[in-house]
């Protein structure tokens, strides 16, 4: 019988490696993934789980790693931005990033590229609507999102 | 935005969770955690323990039985809203499940979560209100129905009591709804909603983010929405998206928009 | 979604050159793969976590401190308080004249309380939760004082007053008059009175928030500032002085940057805490900034109202003039003010030929954050202003407001133009720009358009924006505000060296916060060097023990593509001189001009097989220099400070060149209204820019595409909005609501190009873009209400609930306007 407890022993593999960590209850998954794992590629860029700068995979679903308690992920696989590319070989969906100019400061970069990936996965070829339904939940304030949006519906074309 | 100090359980069953919402008074229950988490954040409220509803399948499915009700599973996430087929017997539960904010809340954010939390600009209690939906509370003592109508009580207050949980709403099949909003921007927070649905009795309008609840009217026709909203004298809040004059304005211009809506698919 | 003008081009063969073709970023690579270094990545072995305690109150007196509590919890390392901070430091150097000159300014609140979310006490600890739980120990006393918070009512008889060393309210004021203001209406035919117009309070809320880790290195007494301050030579000369120490002690290192947009020259107030909490607790500490307190207290832009304007103005259209009382509210401090009060005179009369302006500027203190540069700063709100005042003349005097802006557009002719306060527009057309602009909106279809609109129950508004995006600043303008400043004309810096094995290798003296530089200085060193940009490697970030630094390094005012590429190419060309001078004497005595420069190697011209490789020339100079002539001079390593051509303005006259150049940018807006509602879609949207010759096209239209987002925000959605308490009531992304993927508008992007007739590149300085987007989206606003009540836009700010009040009630902002 489960009883509370303000620390819990995890288990979460991240892009692949297991990693088994005991931690405080009250920790975020994003808090987790940058501080106690070192994978810094996902940013944290608001206080209110609106910005999306922190959209990880967990077991197959896009999801906002600030709204999440690490405690939550014990057992899930995650995919973060650091595990898209093999050994620095940039993905389709990353190149496409980068011919149509669809980063400046890079921030919002990682958390675009994983709600681009879980689209991708669904949709292969989905159009500029579809594009942008799937990218609300992550703010850009460079771009304007024109060119990610061209640079996500050119992977699927 | 970090949380302070809480204690978590992650229990196997209903049964379970009940037991220990019960045994514990400062523990809340932790659905899809879209708004629980951050309040928390915020600081605004913390529970000193979290009871992790996640997991726990007798919260999920969407059922469509023969007598054309449909059942849906309090830990129901809207993006398994938006894609069920069963839920296609009530349509208009999709079309707003499908505008609430982003894929990384539809993902996780559940239909209970949205009821229970009951925040006056949230999409779902007036569409349960307008709809007629039927609300499953479980406790110690068993399960009790209350209509959505009752369910309501209060801003962030429901029927759920403590040591409570919502497991499951009941939809009867249909078509007549309608639902209009003005959000800040495209699928944002809603500055003022209304939900419609029409059958023989005639229409039924719930207003939401104007009232801690769901605002009820009823009429036989869209026309005379207006004035049965004009009638039910909204004091509607003020805040940086709307003054309260242009959000009782906004209430009774989309009451008549869902009515009509729900006109033209009956 | 966008169709745009610029086709990215595949990286072409060298004989091409570099400039002027969209090679990709250099930046990408590491970004795409999450590898950048933003400030919050970088960790050192036990390093604390900073929070701080902030005001509740807008306004009060601090009647005690009590951090014991916190103090006493396992794990938290220490804290300080306002009490420390001005025992340590001195305050803030002030820029202003009086009265602002008498502020006390340090880097938490010294006995009082000005603003909602101001700094009171920092707190450490070993993890971010505790430091956060501790900060709820610490125990503030305050006495609550009344707030103001309306500019309009700050220097009434009886207004809490902030600063009693100021003695009111009142920061600093001036007047500016040139022409005859007098004679300009006398002869015009129509005077259009407007009493107020007002320019709302917002900034770019850049993704990520401002962040630090400062190391003290006890022995040498050097504090390494890990950071993403964008402007570190400001915020040296700030915080230097403040804590009485050189600056050579204060290592500026940035390296990624989640954006800026001006928003991020400021943190120096935060960074001096930091830096004492890294003494005094003998470790490194980290503060990232919440988005909380990031909007409560970081850098808003300036508010402005413009009171009791009257325009002089013909009957055919021509503008002659106009007199105007701007009225800026800084908030509680002025950290980087009171500079708006002169920059905004960079572009006194807009895009247009009239001569004849008074404008009376003041500048005041209310209980709200403190004002700092946010993109387009202080140009960006006055050329509304200029923008508002074309639209509401047209409106009144029922002419078109295309016309208008034809009939009264400085002309290409006339470039370079100087403005009637001796300001040079170097380059420009911009009637052909509003030409583009109408054709790629489709203006001609627009009478149909509007009918289809009608049948659908809505109102069509469209509007055009006309905007300049003045770069390259004369810092000699900050003598206007204060004659006493030591401050004049601007600089930047980069080295160009071959290393040992002939690797090019590039420092820059700026803070990029997603403009490509690297990219772009990449390019101007291959067209120089004859090689391939892949061949440059140029260093990410900043780093002033790179000595790439000056006064006034960092990345802001518009400025990289004159400023920090000039430097690059007076770096590089003093490398490529001293190689053909390395080759001649290497090559046997052959003259220079027999030389050249061609794929990674110096080779002579005539015969492509005498040739030495780069990698030849940096060992050479570097391992194996024995008998190379005593006078060479060569080193291969080369530094280059750019400075711009400027002298100190005429301070009297308040006349002189503030800027080297002049981008401009020409928008046209379609909206659709709902008016049962007030809820508006813009439904079309075309954005044209000319910053002369681009060097990377495909960034170019990055920028004007990020510009154009931003307005759009604030036009429509985004502002800091206080209550009458001072309560800010947008403090997060929930409630201050920025655009997303699903409101942004079909866009179509034109270009031209004008190149400078002053800078060595023909290029200007862009992306901060002026803010083109308000003004239009006010100009459709006001045109889909004609005939519907003919209401005036007068603020910069329209979200739905306004454009409602502008439908039911526009008898009150049409009594804002009189024609006589």
């Amino acid at each position: 019988m489960e009883s509370l407890s303000p620390t819990r022993s995890i288990s979460v593999t991240v892009n692949g490696t297991t990693y088994e960590r005991e931690v405080e209850a009250r920790k975020l998954l994003i808090h987790f993934i940058r501080d106690d794992l070192d994978l810094t590629g996902s940013h944290v860029g608001c206080d209110t789980g609106n910005c999306g700068a922190c959209s990880v995979i967990v077991d197959g679903t896009l999801l906002k790693s600030c709204m999440l308690l690490a405690v939550q992920a014990d057992g899930a696989s995650v995919e973060t931005v650091e595990g898209l590319s093999a050994d620095g070989e940039l993905t389709p969906l990353q190149q496409s990033f980068s011919d149509h100019h669809a980063l400046q400061c890079g921030y919002c970069t990682p958390g675009m590229l994983m709600s681009a990936t879980a689209l991708l996965r669904e949709n292969p070829s989905p159009s500029e609507d579809e594009v942008k339904k799937a990218l609300q939940g992550n703010i850009c304030r460079c771009t304007g999102y024109w060119n990610i949006v061209e640079a996500v519906t050119a992977v699927g074309e | 935005m970090l949380l302070r100090e809480v204690e978590y359980a992650k229990p196997a069953s209903v049964a379970e969770a009940l037991e220990l919402l019960a045994a514990n008074d400062g523990a809340r229950a932790l659905a899809g955690g879209q708004t629980l988490v951050n309040v928390m954040k915020a600081r605004a409220a913390s529970p000193d323990g979290l009871v992790d509803l996640n997991g726990l399948e007798e919260l999920k499915g969407i059922e469509l039985d023969a007598g054309g009700t449909l059942t849906i599973g309090a830990m129901t996430t809207y993006t398994e809203l938006v894609r069920s087929v069963e839920a296609k017997a009530r349509p208009i539960l999709g079309e707003v499940c499908a505008t609430i904010a982003d894929v990384q809340v539809r993902n996780r954010g559940t239909i209970g979560g949205n009821v229970c939390s009951n925040d006056p600009t949230n999409h779902l209690p007036p569409l349960m209100v307008a709809i007629g939906a039927s609300m499953t509370v479980a406790g110690a003592d068993g399960e009790r129905e209350v209509p959505a109508d009752e369910f309501f009580l209060g801003v962030y207050m429901t029927a759920v009591g403590p040591g409570e949980l919502l497991t499951r709403i009941a939809i009867p099949a249909g078509k007549a709804d309608g639902f209009a909003a003005v959000t800040l921007g495209a699928d944002g927070t809603c500055i003022a909603n209304a939900a419609a649905s029409v059958d023989a009795g005639g229409f039924r309008v719930a207003l939401g983010c104007v009232d801690a609840v769901p605002v009820v009217v009823t009429a036989g026709a869209p026309e005379q929405v207006a004035e049965a909203v004009r009638a039910a004298g909204i004091d509607a809040p003020s805040d940086v998206h709307a003054s309260s004059e242009y959000r009782a304005h906004l209430a009774e211009v989309l009451a008549v928009r869902a009515a009509r809506q729900a006109a033209e698919r009956s | 979604m966008s169709s745009t003008t610029v086709a990215p081009e595949k990286v072409a063969a060298p004989q091409k050159g570099w400039a002027g073709q969209s090679v990709p970023r250099k930046e990408d690579k590491r970004l795409v793969q999450g590898e950048g270094v933003f400030v919050d990545d970088v960790k050192r072995h036990g390093m604390g976590y900073v929070h701080f305690v902030r005001s509740p109150y807008a306004h009060a007196h601090i009647t005690s401190i009590d951090v014991s509590k916190a103090e006493e919890i396992g794990g938290v390392h220490g804290t300080l308080t306002g009490e420390e901070v001005a025992a340590l430091t001195d305050p803030f150097f002030q820029i202003s004249s009086v009265p602002g000159a008498h502020l006390k300014d340090y880097a938490l609140a010294v006995g009082k309380v000005r603003y909602v979310g101001e700094a009171v006490v920092a707190v450490v600890a070993e993890t971010r939760e505790l430091a956060r739980d501790a900060s709820e120990l610490v125990e503030v006393e305050y006495e609550p004082l009344p707030a103001v918070v309306d500019a309009r009512r700050a220097r009434d008889e009886g207004t809490p007053v902030l600063h009693d060393d100021a003695g009111g309210n009142l920061m600093w004021e001036g007047v500016y008059e040139w022409g005859d203001v007098e004679q300009a209406f006398a002869e015009a035919d129509r005077v259009v009175s407007i009493s107020e117009l007002h320019f709302h309070r917002f900034n770019s809320t850049p993704l990520e928030t401002d962040g630090a880790v400062v190391e003290f290195n006890r022995g040498v007494g050097q504090w390494t500032i890990h950071c993403n301050n964008q402007f570190p030579g400001f915020a040296a000369i700030m915080m230097g002085p403040a804590m009485r120490c050189g600056l050579d002690k204060l290592r500026f290192v940035t390296q990624d940057i989640g954006g800026g947009f001006g928003n991020k020259i400021t943190s120096h107030p935060q960074l001096v805490v930091c830096c004492l909490l890294a003494r005094k607790l003998n470790r490194p500490v980290n503060w990232t900034e919440w988005r909380t307190d990031f909007h409560l207290s970081m850098s808003h832009g300036n508010e402005r109202f413009f009171l009791d304007t009257e325009v002089a103005v013909k009957e055919d259209g021509t503008l002659l003039g106009f007199r105007t009382k701007a009225l800026d509210d800084a908030g509680a401090w002025l950290r980087y003010e009171p500079l708006g009060g002169v920059i905004w005179a960079q572009v006194v009369p807009g895009m247009y030929r009239w001569k004849h302006m008074r404008l009376e500027f003041t500048q005041v203190a209310t209980n709200k954050a403190p004002v700092s540069p946010n993109r387009g700063y202080s140009r960006m709100q006055h050329l509304w202003f200029t923008e508002r005042v074309i639209d509401i003349v047209a409106h009144e005097l029922d002419l078109d407001p295309v016309e208008v802006r034809k009939r009264n557009y400085v002309r290409a002719d006339e470039m370079p133009y100087t403005t009637p306060n001796g300001c040079v527009y170097d380059s420009g057309d911009y009637a052909r720009m509003l030409d583009v602009a109408l054709d790629l909106i489709g203006h001609d279809s627009l009478e149909e358009r509007r009918r289809d609109a009608e049948s659908r129950g809505r109102l069509l508004g469209f509007g055009i924006g006309s905007t300049l995006d003045s770069g390259t600043n004369n810092f000699g303008q900050s003598r206007l505000i204060n004659p006493e400043l030591q401050f004049s004309g601007n600089n930047e810096v980069a080295t160009v060296k071959l290393d040992i094995f002939g690797e090019i290798v590039v420092t820059l003296g700026t803070t990029p916060q997603g403009q490509g530089h690297e990219t772009t200085a990449a390019q101007v060193v291959a067209d120089i060097l004859k090689c391939s940009v892949d061949d440059v490697h140029v260093r990410a970030g900043h780093d002033d023990y790179w000595n790439s630094h000056a006064g006034f390094s960092g990345t802001y005012a518009s400025q990289f593509a004159v400023t920090g590429l000039t430097a690059v190419k007076g770096a590089t060309e003093l490398l490529a001189k001293e190689i053909l001078k390395l080759g001649s004497v290497i090559l046997g005595g052959v003259p220079e001009d027999a030389l050249e420069l061609a794929e990674g190697t110096v080779r002579i011209k005539d015969n492509p097989e005498a040739a030495l490789p780069f990698m030849a020339c940096g060992a050479i100079i570097n391992a194996n220099n024995a008998g190379l002539p005593e006078d060479l001079g060569v080193t291969l390593n080369c530094r280059y400070v750019y400075r711009p051509p400027f002298e100190v303005p005429d301070i009297e006259r308040k006349y002189g060149n503030l800027t080297l150049t002049y981008a401009a940018q020409i928008h046209a807006a379609v909206i659709e209204i709902d008016p049962e509602t007030g809820y508006y879609e813009v439904v079309d949207y075309a954005a044209v820019d000319d910053c002369g010759k681009r060097i990377n096209p495909q960034i170019v239209e990055g920028q004007v595409m990020g510009a154009t987002a931003q307005a759009l925000g604030a036009a429509i959605h985004e502002i800091f909005e206080y209550d009458d308490e001072g309560n800010l009531l947008t403090p997060n992304f929930y409630d201050y609501h920025v655009p997303h993927a699903l409101d942004m508008p079909p866009l179509a992007t034109g270009a031209i190009e004008s190149p400078s007739p002053f800078t060595e590149l023909g290029t200007k300085g862009m992306g901060e873009g002026g803010g083109a987007g308000i003004h239009a989206i006010c100009a459709a606003v006001q045109d889909a209400l004609r005939g519907h009540g003919d209401a005036i836009v007068w603020d910069s700010h329209n979200p739905y609930r306004r454009v409602w009040e502008l439908l039911q009630r526009p008898e009150e902002s049409r009594a804002r306007v009189e024609v006589s």
